[in-house]
């Protein structure tokens, strides 16, 4: 301690040492000047010291006691200022429209808090009726895929919507002016008034030119039709009504026209339960459809075939109806069998049944095939049924023609372009060979799209657009029905409705606002529909109840469909020893949902590979060119190659490669990048084409598949299903004659134990093999429900998919004409479950009602319960998938928002499997005990029976003697899977009868 | 040959060794400096437990994903170790207890070692139920603690009769092995050379004095707790078999398993025993304590063991035949035919048909041949639960779910880290402890027992 420390004289700056007098001024005050100028004591609120104090003590305690786990990730903020219409913890729903391909279905968005969690049909809608399909339930991922677009670009910086709107417009005048062609390059047009837009758009730039185009449309039906019978209206089929139906390389229930109406009118002529009669579907095709899969006589053909299989077929039918025909080139059935080693059985049975059954037989040809062949079809269908199966108030209608493909060539060589605009579509991908090189010359060249594409890639200005979710629209793609889209959440992120752009461009003005075009919009529904409509209701009134219902239904114009005289011209033949026909892929469609991990991880229908694409051959083929599954092979076809790993499918043609496309983008975000090969490097002018040369690469590639493939020959494991069985079979014939015949080898099972009862409610599940087609929207409607994680193709590799819910296929038959077999597998909560007494830690048990349970924070994850499981349903996380995927892809704050709030996401090591949608049956039972009532068997709906097109699943309450689900149950054809282990599982199958003859057996 | 005296109890050691010899042979190791050798020996066992901590490091980080377990295969390679651990450690407890009881006096030179073998082997064993599961740091859901939650664990399901199985196990083989090494300790106290060592000693020899009443104390101790320990040696392996059996998966729910199991366990547990004392013998110079003869009666258990194995195989194919259930059928021909057929086969050459040799006097004798024959039935041995535990899985019920299982680098990391675990605390052990009993060895050494003769 010095004493002298006190006397010391320190200085801080020579000034001070120097007594500045300002300094000394300074010092006077505590603090410097302006420091204290914002506190004034008295300005501050009215917390005083000792508020302070306690609030500043509450608050550490809470910080201290709410403890975060790994769990708790993010804050929960409460509205300060509830929105109307909103109650946390209650759903709403919006009706809107899918625009994920051009069906344009309508919708039912259920949104939680405000935002979207699960998009399902509209049940209101007449075409698709309160049903979505794979692609439409997993959409919503989209919506939060983080690598959407999220500001305008130019040159790949960020800028401001004025700034590039002016840039844009100027541009276009300047082309304009300069009498350049301006080129809108946009996908199909569904939407009346965008269609009104952009004929706007070109009466403000003279030269502005319009093409319209999708990749796989219903251009060949639709200029058959109008040779035929002189319009371009043509109407959709009444699949239920028909009871022969004959499908030409045509995938009606998987993937061609509104397959989810097409599957469910098909399944209703297949309701053996409720009407003890079956159609029969004859499916002649060179690859293996879904439509194929379930047929009830399958015939190889290669489509390339199949126009001298459609004459000859119209030669015999019309001889035997003794009404001829002119003009047709003659085929003669006898030696086209022959010369194509085709069943001939099987061909005298379609021809008698077409001819007999003349008014319920209907005649359906592939999209993809020739504009000849659907013109023979047309003639072949007018001998038969002629227009009775035609639904003419349901026609498909064009709001654009599409742009031929010649077009389309004639735009790529135009040097002289002055401006190009791609509207939401992908031409460079679609059509490399014709698009590739083709604008790098253009000036101006801008991309309206969602996201980075390989056409947005070219382009200099890139304007983002809205998610579907996020836009106003109108769109009709049939005569009688307009379904409105409405925004159910505000644009996450800087980007607008593609028709607002426009409208910007139209009315010069710099800024886009998305409400423009919801004025817009209003008008073009009152010129085009209200005032057509003249309803009693204001325009006002009338709006918000079309949007709230979703649907316009409108008056249909009444068609004829007289066949008008045409001649037929046989197409050229490929003189190829090889063809390919290149198809759509079931989920990712043309390539647009290249990016959706959801759809991606959705096992094909029927092969059951995964994040891939392939070309398909069938095991001869494969076994003459000495390649096996995964080899990759070089195929050659004008000069253009294509290599890509085979897959052996039975059933096949031979000789024949069946390819989908939509796969191998360039320009696509993490989850889409390097998935598959890009098949359309092949494509020239048709989908079905020669290959000139086919050669080995000696290269290998790894399918992911969740099923394996056995060879289909191999006695070893042969037709397992059938005799464990796991799939039980007959024939229509056979159970119409001995409606018991099922039950004749069953044993009785007895229980040494006592059963438990079960009082109340006990749910249970009844699924029709009959109505089950196989298209995996269940899948992916239980994917959305309850949260299941994407795992990668890595994961599905090791067999490590998550889904709740499959559909498993069984082959029997040989490789050449296999009988498939489809069966959803989903937790069969069995009353005797296996999984549950093995459990060390109770973490699976079972609930009054019936439910086999999981407690996943109980679950330590032995895995013990998946081995004892027979039907291996369980799920294991392996890893914490919601990180493991793709660089944690869906670990970010914006693609979490996708999860369904009542759904609990599951961590890694824990055990899970199919609730049976029990956060439905809890909300359902909570509004029963609030009204103080019995719960009843139809309150509770699970997703995969919602998504059902062919409402196949029913669900309900079995100790309800009068339910749905317990008559099935007690049905005739009803049975369990592995029945004789007693394990008493709650899913009733009602089994697979094949309408097929009765000598076959 | 003709000279053999049968009346006359043949000595179970060699050369008449005096029992000072015996003592310091014994106790030799404990005072001597470890060698190069052992410091090498102990090097590679501790790389590879430190691989197996990697690869345990890896599963704990990333998940049980690191490994190749799948959809169907829900179990693979960690409980193909945990059988195979706890199976090696049921020699230990048939040679000292259920051989004491029969009054086998060979046991003595390697009763000690093999019951070391076994503490050592069922907490390598012990380690696998718990990284087994997928969030470990939660395992102790397993026991029977009571908790805020009221619940309670599940008394019908067969790895929680594991979990008490295996830990009952452990605790009484440990007792049973501490309680023979007593009267060593009083041994090891009197020649301890540095003060640490013999105030060690001296506080495990819990004050041994060779009185006649602690003698009596401790025989009769023993003697209870030999009677303990010889239902545990059959019941720890019929529970861990009843993780298979209880279960209604084909391949795995038969009746056969607990006695197949048990016979299967004391197979792989001798040849263990036996591989490992051919080295401990030839290193310690202690071929008269434990003399050929004594490996040659081991070889025979082995051999015996091996039919009872054998017997079994061929009897769940019959009965799967018998029952005429399909898919029971199916998972028996799978298993000879299907694609694990190379493991199927491995494991019945390597247990059922290589042991066969055994019945030649001349193999049984040469110490060559019967290491490397007990070496291939621990190849079969641990092929024998791979087999039945992943081929039954990764084909059962419904094809649609059948997938391969290949274990990952991962899974192998593991499995050599166990084998690393074990020999390193083989290796402490052989310094640190008598591996063979001195006063059991000395009890049955020629001049022991009270005689008429030399006084």
């Amino acid at each position: 301690m010095s004493t002298d420390k006190g006397n010391k004289n320190y200085w801080k700056s020579i000034n001070e040492y120097n007594d500045d007098n300002s300094l000394k001024e300074a010092k006077h005050h505590e603090f410097m000047n302006g420091v204290t100028d914002e506190f004034e004591p008295d300005q501050l609120s009215g917390i005083s010291r000792r508020k302070f104090l306690a609030v500043l003590g509450a608050s550490t305690a809470f910080a201290a006691t709410a403890c975060s786990d790994y769990a708790d990730k993010g804050e929960i903020v409460p509205y300060t200022k509830r929105p109307e219409e909103i109650l946390p913890g209650i759903a709403n729903y919006y009706a809107s429209t899918c625009t994920g391909c051009s069906n344009s279905c309508s919708t039912l968005v259920k949104t939680r808090e405000g935002r979207p969690i699960k998009v399902d049909g509209n049940p209101d809608s007449p075409i698709n009726k309160g049903k979505l399909c794979t692609k439409g339930q997993s959409s919503i991922l989209s919506l939060y895929d983080p690598e959407r677009l999220q500001e305008p670009l130019l040159k790949g910086r960020k800028i401001s919507w004025a700034k590039i709107n002016g840039e844009i417009v100027t541009a276009l005048k300047t082309a304009s002016d300069s009498g350049k062609e301006i080129a809108v390059i946009t996908d199909e047009m569904t939407s009346p008034s965008y269609n009104k837009i952009l004929n706007e758009l070109s009466q403000k730039y003279s030269t502005l030119k319009i093409y319209s185009y999708k990749q796989f449309n219903q251009k060949t039906r639709f200029d058959a039709w109008e040779a035929s019978f002189g319009t371009r209206v043509v109407p959709s089929v009444k699949f239920n009504e028909s009871k022969i139906i004959l499908a030409l390389e045509s995938d009606f229930i998987g993937k061609e026209g509104n397959f989810v109406e097409n599957a469910r009118l098909f399944a209703q002529g297949k309701d053996v339960v409720a009407n003890k009669k079956m159609s029969r579907l004859y499916s002649v095709e060179g690859g293996m459809s879904l439509t194929g899969m379930n047929s009830d006589y399958r015939l190889r053909l290669r489509p390339d075939n199949q126009f001298d299989f459609v004459l000859a077929l119209i030669d015999e039918v019309s001889a035997r109806l003794n009404k001829p025909t002119n003009g047709i080139p003659k085929v003669t059935m006898n030696s086209f069998v022959a010369k194509n080693n085709l069943n001939e059985k099987t061909v005298k049975y379609l021809v008698d049944d077409l001819v007999e059954n003349i008014d319920t037989s209907i005649v359906h040809a592939g999209d993809t095939l020739s504009v000849e062949l659907h013109k023979a079809v047309n003639v072949l269908n007018s001998l038969l049924s002629g227009n009775k199966l035609y639904d003419f108030n349901n026609s498909f209608v064009e709001i654009r023609k599409l742009t031929s493909l010649n077009d389309l060539k004639t735009l790529a060589a135009n040097s002289e372009l002055g401006a190009l605009i791609i509207v939401d579509s992908d031409p460079i991908y679609h059509y490399p060979n014709i698009f590739e090189d083709a604008f790098k010359n253009v000036q101006t060249k801008i991309a309206i799209v969602n996201s980075k594409n390989d056409s947005s890639a070219v382009c200099d200005y890139i304007l983002p657009i809205n998610n579907a979710l996020e836009s106003w629209g109108d769109h009709q793609v049939r005569s009688s029905v307009v379904s409105l889209q409405q925004p159910v959440i505000a644009p996450i992120f800087n980007t607008r409705q593609k028709e607002a752009i426009l409208l910007s461009w139209i009315n010069d003005t710099a800024e886009v606002f998305d409400s423009s075009y919801h004025a817009y919009l209003q008008s073009s529904v009152k010129e085009l529909f209200y005032d057509l409509q003249k309803p009693s209701a204001d325009f006002s009134k009338y709006w918000l109840s079309v949007l709230h219902d979703g649907i316009i239904e409108l008056e249909s114009e009444k068609l004829s469909g007289r066949l008008s005289q045409f001649s037929l011209e046989k197409p050229a033949k490929t003189t190829s020893e090889y063809t390919v026909h290149i198809q759509e892929s079931y989920f990712v469609s043309d390539g647009r949902f290249a990016n959706n991990g959801w759809l991606q991880e959705v096992p094909h229908p029927v092969s059951k590979v995964t994040w891939d694409n392939y070309a398909a051959v069938s095991p001869g083929t494969a076994k003459s060119l000495e390649v096996e599954n995964g080899d990759v092979i070089k195929l050659t076809s004008g000069g253009r190659v294509l290599e890509i790993p085979v897959m052996l499918q039975p059933g096949l043609a031979d000789n024949h490669f069946t390819i989908e496309t939509g796969y191998g983008r360039k320009v696509v975000g993490d989850v889409g990048l390097e998935v598959g090969f890009n098949a359309n490097i092949l494509f020239d002018s048709t989908f079905i084409f020669g290959i000139d040369q086919v050669s080995k690469t000696g290269k290998n590639y790894k399918l992911a598949s969740t099923q394996e493939h056995h060879a289909l020959d191999d006695d070893f494991v042969k037709d397992f299903h059938k005799s464990r069985h796991i799939i039980q079979e007959g024939t229509l014939e056979e159970y119409l004659t001995n409606p018991e015949f099922l039950k004749e080898h069953k044993h009785d099972v007895f229980s040494i134990t006592d059963d438990i009862e079960y009082k109340g409610n006990k749910w249970a599940m009844a699924i029709d093999l009959n109505k089950c087609i196989g298209c995996a929207a269940c899948t992916t409607s239980c994917n959305v429900e309850n949260n299941v994680p994407v795992v990668g193709k890595d994961q599905v590799e090791n067999g490590r998919e998550m889904h709740w819910m499959r559909i498993d296929r069984y082959y029997s038959g040989t490789p050449e004409e296999p009988i498939p077999s489809n069966q959803p597998m989903l937790c069969q909560h069995c009353d005797n479950a296996p999984c549950e007494n093995v459990c060390p830690v109770n973490a699976t048990n079972h609930s009054p009602d019936g439910l086999n349970q999981m407690a996943y924070n109980r679950c330590v994850g032995t895995r013990y319960c998946a081995n004892n499981c027979s039907f291996k349903v369980r799920r294991f996380n392996f890893f914490d998938f919601r990180d493991h995927f793709e660089n944690e892809y869906y670990n970010n704050d914006l693609t979490q928002l996708v999860n369904n709030p009542e759904v609990t996401v599951r961590s890694r090591g824990v055990m899970e499997k199919c609730t049976f949608c029990i956060q439905r049956i809890m909300d359902a039972r909570s509004e029963a005990i609030k009204e103080g009532r019995e719960l009843h068997t139809d309150e509770v709906k699970t997703a995969c029976q919602v998504a059902c097109p062919s409402e196949a699943i029913v669900f309900g309450d079995s100790n309800d003697p009068n339910s749905k689900v317990a008559k099935m149950r007690d049905h005739n054809l009803g049975y369990h899977v592995l029945e004789e282990l007693n394990v008493r599982p709650n899913v009733t199958y009602i089994a697979k009868l094949r309408n097929t003859h009765s000598e076959e057996n | 040959m003709s000279s053999v005296d049968y009346s006359q109890e043949p000595s179970v050691l060699e050369g008449k060794p005096p029992l000072r010899k015996i003592e310091d042979d014994i106790i030799k190791p404990l005072n001597t400096k470890p060698d190069k050798k052992y410091y090498i020996a102990l090097a590679f066992t501790l790389t590879l437990a430190f691989i197996g901590a990697i690869g345990l490091g890896y599963s704990f980080y990333y998940g049980t994903g690191m490994w190749g377990n799948n959809n169907p295969v829900g179990w693979g390679l960690p409980i193909v170790n945990f059988v195979f651990w706890v199976g090696i450690g049921h020699a230990g407890t048939l040679i000292s207890a259920i051989l004491f009881l029969f009054r086998q006096k060979w046991r003595t030179g390697i009763a000690r070692f093999a019951e070391g073998m076994t503490i050592f082997a069922v907490l390598t064993a012990g380690i696998f139920p718990v990284i087994h599961t997928g969030r470990p740091w939660i395992a102790h859901y397993l026991l029977p603690l009571p908790n805020q939650h009221s619940l309670w664990v599940n008394f019908t399901s067969p790895l929680l009769w594991d979990v008490f199985a295996v830990s009952t196990y452990l605790t009484v083989s440990a007792i049973f092995w501490y309680v023979g090494l007593i009267p060593d300790f009083g041994a090891l106290r009197e020649k301890a050379t540095t003060k640490v060592k013999k105030i060690i000693y001296s506080v495990f020899s819990l004050g041994w004095r060779n009185s006649n009443r602690h003698w009596q104390h401790y025989e009769m101790v023993y003697l209870i707790l030999a009677g303990f320990a010889t239902p545990l040696v059959l019941s720890v392996h019929t529970i861990v078999s009843f993780d298979f059996a209880v279960s209604i998966l084909p391949g795995w729910h038969t009746t056969i398993f607990p006695p197949y199991f048990v016979a299967g366990a004391v197979f792989s547990g001798f040849a263990m025993v036996q591989n490992v004392l051919i080295f401990i013998r030839k290193i310690f110079n202690y071929e008269y304590i434990i003399p050929i003869d004594t490996l040659e009666r081991m070889n025979k258990i082995i051999l015996l063991t091996s039919m009872m194995v054998g017997y079994a195989y061929s009897m769940e194919f019959f009965i799967a035949w018998y029952s005429g259930v399909q898919p029971e059928q199916f998972a028996f021909i799978n298993r000879a035919f299907g694609p694990y057929a190379w493991a199927y086969w491995i494991m019945v050459s390597c247990n059922v048909i290589f042991p066969q040799l055994f019945w030649i006097k001349k193999i049984r004798r040469s110490v060559p041949y019967m290491f490397a024959i007990a070496v291939f039935v621990n190849v079969g041995m641990w092929f024998e639960r791979f087999v039945i535990t992943v081929t039954s899985l990764s084909r059962d019920y419904l094809p649609s779910s059948w997938a391969y299982y290949t274990p990952t680098l991962t899974d192998m990391a593991i499995l050599l880290g166990s084998f690393g675990l074990f020999f390193t605390f083989l290796l402490l052990f052989t310094k640190g402890l008598p591996v063979v009993s001195i006063a059991e060895v000395k009890a049955v050494a020629d001049g022991a027992q009270p005689s008429h003769k030399d006084h």
